[in-house]
């Protein structure tokens, strides 16, 4: 079917102008900034340095990308978050999918209710839930002293949860679930339950049936849910924050620092770059495979 | 003069509330008592509209991309230089402003702002330690230095029970005293050695804390942390409240410790700066300013607040450091650009590393 | 529809998940104790404190408002985004869709106060949404572009044949059936404007407060339950509303069976 080019322009114009004004030219300032100095107490160096003769040159520099690069201490902290957040994507799918499924395939009444319970805590307020897993995972909540009771009736030490990786992967997993729970359920709800029948006609168990047709069919959706779980996780610093104790930093934490302590706008820029970059190249990633699963 | 003309106009115009008559105050986050703004709403027949921060770096960030509309501020006056000459903030009217003569002059004339030509001294605070009482006489620790949350001879028996703030000027600064250095030290040299010996007692910490380390004290999960003097008190008191068996107690180390003096500024900006210099000078009649240290046991600088201020707090050495102890406090001054990249990178590793 | 029992319990399992620290939030609004530390008793004190709290009430409106504008506007646009996304492989709008979820949020948020301080734009209430919408927009753009895969196209070329117009097909026919994904798109973004601090932080200026940045400035000191009683009405007043506008327009939340 011929697109005409004005129904191109009325889909695709209002949001592209949109995201051109309020975010393209702020973000482009931005990218200026980070070949710029930083500002003596803080901000911006002006971009524009009076010379001798009554010039103006441009002062700009390179100095803030071979900060980066100069050694292995912030590519480590990119890889770590890059881990962290493959992780938590992994683990939100492993959670979310059969929840997503048993919502799909529940009754038109009871479905709207069931996503809306998912989506229900995360009303409330990020600061609060974070610390809430604080109180649960600390060493005086009911969880742990039970945990911890059963590990010492069977012979093992107890274990400290709170300020570690795992918190930080607990904390990641909860506040980026229902970012999975609800593209994987656009997707599943209009599955055809008909071809699931014909499966098991064919002699399929329910594993196979899963993995052969469910699985396969709801891709696009696990790639949306996937691309809007790890690309937020990948720069987040308030999780390794509260719950990552000594060791919780993260590449998030350091961008964040050079727009506060540090007030090295410059600096912070370039790692946002770097970050962006990864994240919109992952999300590439994900759109081309999607693309090829498309049916 | 037109200030004052200013100043006059509002007092003759209508006491009626109107939409303008607004106050916008960027404060620190419970840094006023409730009751000091209904007062000074009630005094000036205006409107008190609160902004908050959680730290200096969050309002020096706000203002370098350019953020309008606020009338007084409260950093801690070593970034007043930086806002001075980046002209963020106006000149002060001090005819304006008579109750400056409160104040004690030991807190006047400071080497960020001579003459107090844009700021004026509002409460101060000093970085210690506070701890739990029985846990340290338990373990036969007396918290009276640095080495509690550096050695690792002491941290060894109370691990993992041990926070530090989350601030790289906090943490360097400790450091630094504890080696025996100013806190202004700039040789990176005498740096990487403070950062050598934070990397040592990292593994005894449980966390980075610049908030929360209150509650963790007085629920007993934590029982040594370097905090805030008035966050400290609160500890204090939230552990009495639950009713607690153990006390938290404050430690100034003897080496020395960083005070931070926190001050008044007008925005260059200010919409009202009449009603901005009314207010400086309202805080520093002697009630108003032992609202706070009554509230929250901050340090007070105001001689005139000294009658209204509890006894209990009064005679806390923490709080109120006697002439020997004040001897060993330092202000922190503000860093270059350089110094503020090197500062981060070494931050950056102490936090990175196991 | 068959049901396994595995499958079953493995969603209740995630649900006991989601809720657990919503609990630990609800059970402390009651806790007789002004820091959230240890249960001490019960008490409705935080309730009745709270709403003595005038800014903490506006700032909870504020939010709501702001959350439910900017869900809005970024649920209309993102539509068209994912939809454009699907049909038109244009070049430029999948890195703008994708690009503001990727970018820190700190630096978006910098970034839009000095181009908002630049252009003289008051910040306010309205600063706060339109940063919202910018953000919000790729959520709702990546699940409706991923709804919209496996569309049976021929649904709408019948409607075209039978002489719909372009937009008429799309009201019809393409709208209820990628309607599952317009709403997970809207709740998502609701959801994240409401939560927000980081960007809102900057881009809020001297007058306007939401609810994340009041619960922050609390947050810095010692969380009293009144934080939990906020948080727990804020949940029930949105689920409420939901609920209400559901029952209003039952066609919306549903597919066209």
């Amino acid at each position: 079917m011929k697109v005409s080019r004005t129904q191109r322009w009325a889909v695709g114009a209002p949001p592209l102008l949109y995201l051109l004004i309020f975010f393209a030219i702020p973000t482009l300032i931005m990218v200026v900034a980070s070949f710029r100095q930083p500002g003596e107490y803080g901000g911006l160096a002006p971009l524009f340095l009076e010379g001798e003769n009554g010039t103006w040159r441009l002062d700009v520099t390179l100095e803030s990308y071979r900060a980066v690069f100069s050694d292995t201490l912030y590519t480590g902290l990119f890889l770590k978050s890059f881990g962290y957040a493959l992780v938590t994507t992994f683990a939100c799918l492993v959670i979310a999918y059969p929840l997503a499924l048993l919502i799909a395939r529940s009754p038109a009444k009871v479905r709207d209710l069931l996503v809306l319970l998912v989506i229900l805590p995360f009303w409330s307020n990020f600061l609060i839930r974070v610390y809430a897993w604080m109180i649960i995972l600390g060493p005086q909540s009911a969880f742990i002293l039970g945990l911890n009771g059963l590990l010492g009736s069977v012979g093992l030490e107890p274990v400290e949860l709170l300020n570690t990786p795992f918190a930080v992967v607990v904390g990641l997993v909860y506040v980026h679930l229902p970012f999975m729970v609800l593209p994987l359920y656009a997707n599943l709800e209009k599955h055809d339950p008909s071809l699931l029948d014909a499966a098991q006609d064919l002699g399929a168990n329910a594993w196979q049936r899963f993995w052969r047709v469910i699985f396969p069919l709801s891709l696009p959706g696990v790639y949306a849910g996937a691309a809007l779980v790890f690309i937020p996780a990948f720069g987040i610093f308030a999780i390794p924050d509260i719950l990552g104790g000594t060791t919780g930093i993260m590449i998030g934490n350091v961008i964040k620092q050079q727009f506060l302590e540090t007030r090295d706008w410059p600096f912070g820029s370039v790692l946002s770059m770097i970050l962006t970059a990864i994240a919109v190249l992952v999300a590439g990633l994900a759109a081309w495979f999607a693309r090829r699963s498309r049916l | 003069m037109r200030r004052l003309l200013l100043a006059a106009l509002c007092l003759m115009s209508t006491s009626a509330l109107s939409k303008d008559n607004v106050l916008h105050l960027y404060n620190w986050n419970q840094y006023i008592d409730p009751q000091t703004v209904a007062r000074f709403e009630k005094a000036c027949a205006c409107k008190v509209k609160q902004s908050y921060f959680g730290d200096n770096e969050e309002l020096v960030a706000k203002l370098a991309a350019g953020a309008k509309g606020y009338d007084v501020l409260v950093p801690t006056s070593n970034y007043v230089q930086g806002m001075a000459k980046s002209g963020q903030i106006q000149a002060l009217d001090l005819a304006l402003i008579p109750n400056l003569k409160n104040v004690a002059p030991a807190y006047l004339n400071t080497a960020f702002d001579p003459g107090n030509k844009y700021s004026v001294p509002y409460a101060y605070t000093i970085t210690m330690l506070g701890y739990n009482e029985e846990r340290m006489k338990e373990r036969g620790i007396t918290v009276d230095s640095w080495a509690a949350i550096f050695d690792p001879r002491i941290l060894e028996k109370i691990k993992k029970k041990v926070t530090v703030l989350d601030s790289q000027n906090e943490l360097m600064a400790a450091a630094l005293r504890y080696l025996g250095y100013s806190v202004n030290e700039r040789d990176p040299k005498k740096w990487d050695e403070a950062k050598a010996v934070i990397l040592k007692a990292k593994p005894y910490w449980s966390a980075f804390k610049a908030t929360g380390y209150i509650e963790d004290l007085a629920a007993g999960r934590s029982w040594l942390a370097h905090g805030y003097s008035n966050d400290i008190y609160q500890a204090e008191l939230g552990a009495k409240e639950a009713k607690q068996k153990f006390h938290i107690r404050h430690a100034l180390p003897k080496e020395g410790a960083v005070l931070a003096l926190d001050a008044m500024v007008i925005t260059k900006s200010a919409p009202r700066p009449d009603l901005a210099h009314k207010f400086i000078n309202f805080m520093l009649e002697g009630q108003n300013s032992a609202d706070l240290t009554n509230m929250m046991g901050s340090g007070n600088p105001n001689t005139d607040a000294q009658p209204h201020i509890k006894a209990e707090i009064k005679s806390m050495k923490a709080i109120f450091p006697d002439a020997e102890t004040a001897k060993k406090l330092e202000m922190l001054s503000d860093l270059n650009a350089q110094q503020r990249r090197l500062l981060n990178r070494l931050w950056t590793q102490i936090k990175a590393a196991k | 529809m068959r049901r396994s029992k595995s499958l079953w319990a493995t969603a209740m399992a995630a649900y006991v998940f989601l809720y657990a620290p919503l609990v630990v939030v609800v059970v402390y609004s009651f806790n007789d104790s002004t820091m959230n530390a240890q249960w001490v008793g019960f008490t409705w004190k935080w309730y009745g404190v709270l709403f003595n709290d005038e800014e903490m009430l506006t700032a909870a409106w504020n939010s709501l408002l702001v959350g439910l504008v900017a869900s809005a506007v970024s649920t209309v646009l993102g539509t068209m985004a994912g939809f454009a996304l699907y049909k038109y492989q244009p070049k430029v709008l999948p890195i703008l869709v994708v690009a503001p979820i990727a970018i820190p949020e700190i630096l978006m948020g910098v970034s839009l106060l000095i181009f908002f301080v630049t252009i003289n734009l008051t910040l306010g209430l309205i600063s706060i949404t339109l940063a919202h919408v910018a953000f919000c927009v790729g959520f709702v753009a990546i699940v409706v572009r991923s709804r919209l895969s496996g569309l049976d196209e021929s649904l709408v070329e019948a409607a075209r044949d039978l002489g719909a117009s372009p937009w008429k097909a799309f009201r019809l026919v393409t709208l209820p059936l990628i309607m599952p994904g317009v709403v997970a798109g809207a709740l998502m973004a609701f959801t994240l404007s409401i939560d927000d601090f980081v960007i809102t932080y900057f881009t809020a200026g001297a007058d306007a407060m939401t609810l994340p940045l009041k619960i922050y400035t609390m947050v810095k000191t010692t969380v009293t339950p009144e934080v939990n009683a906020v948080s727990t009405l804020l949940m029930l007043v949105t689920l409420v509303l939901i609920l209400a506008a559901s029952k209003l327009s039952p066609s919306v939340l549903r597919q066209a069976d």
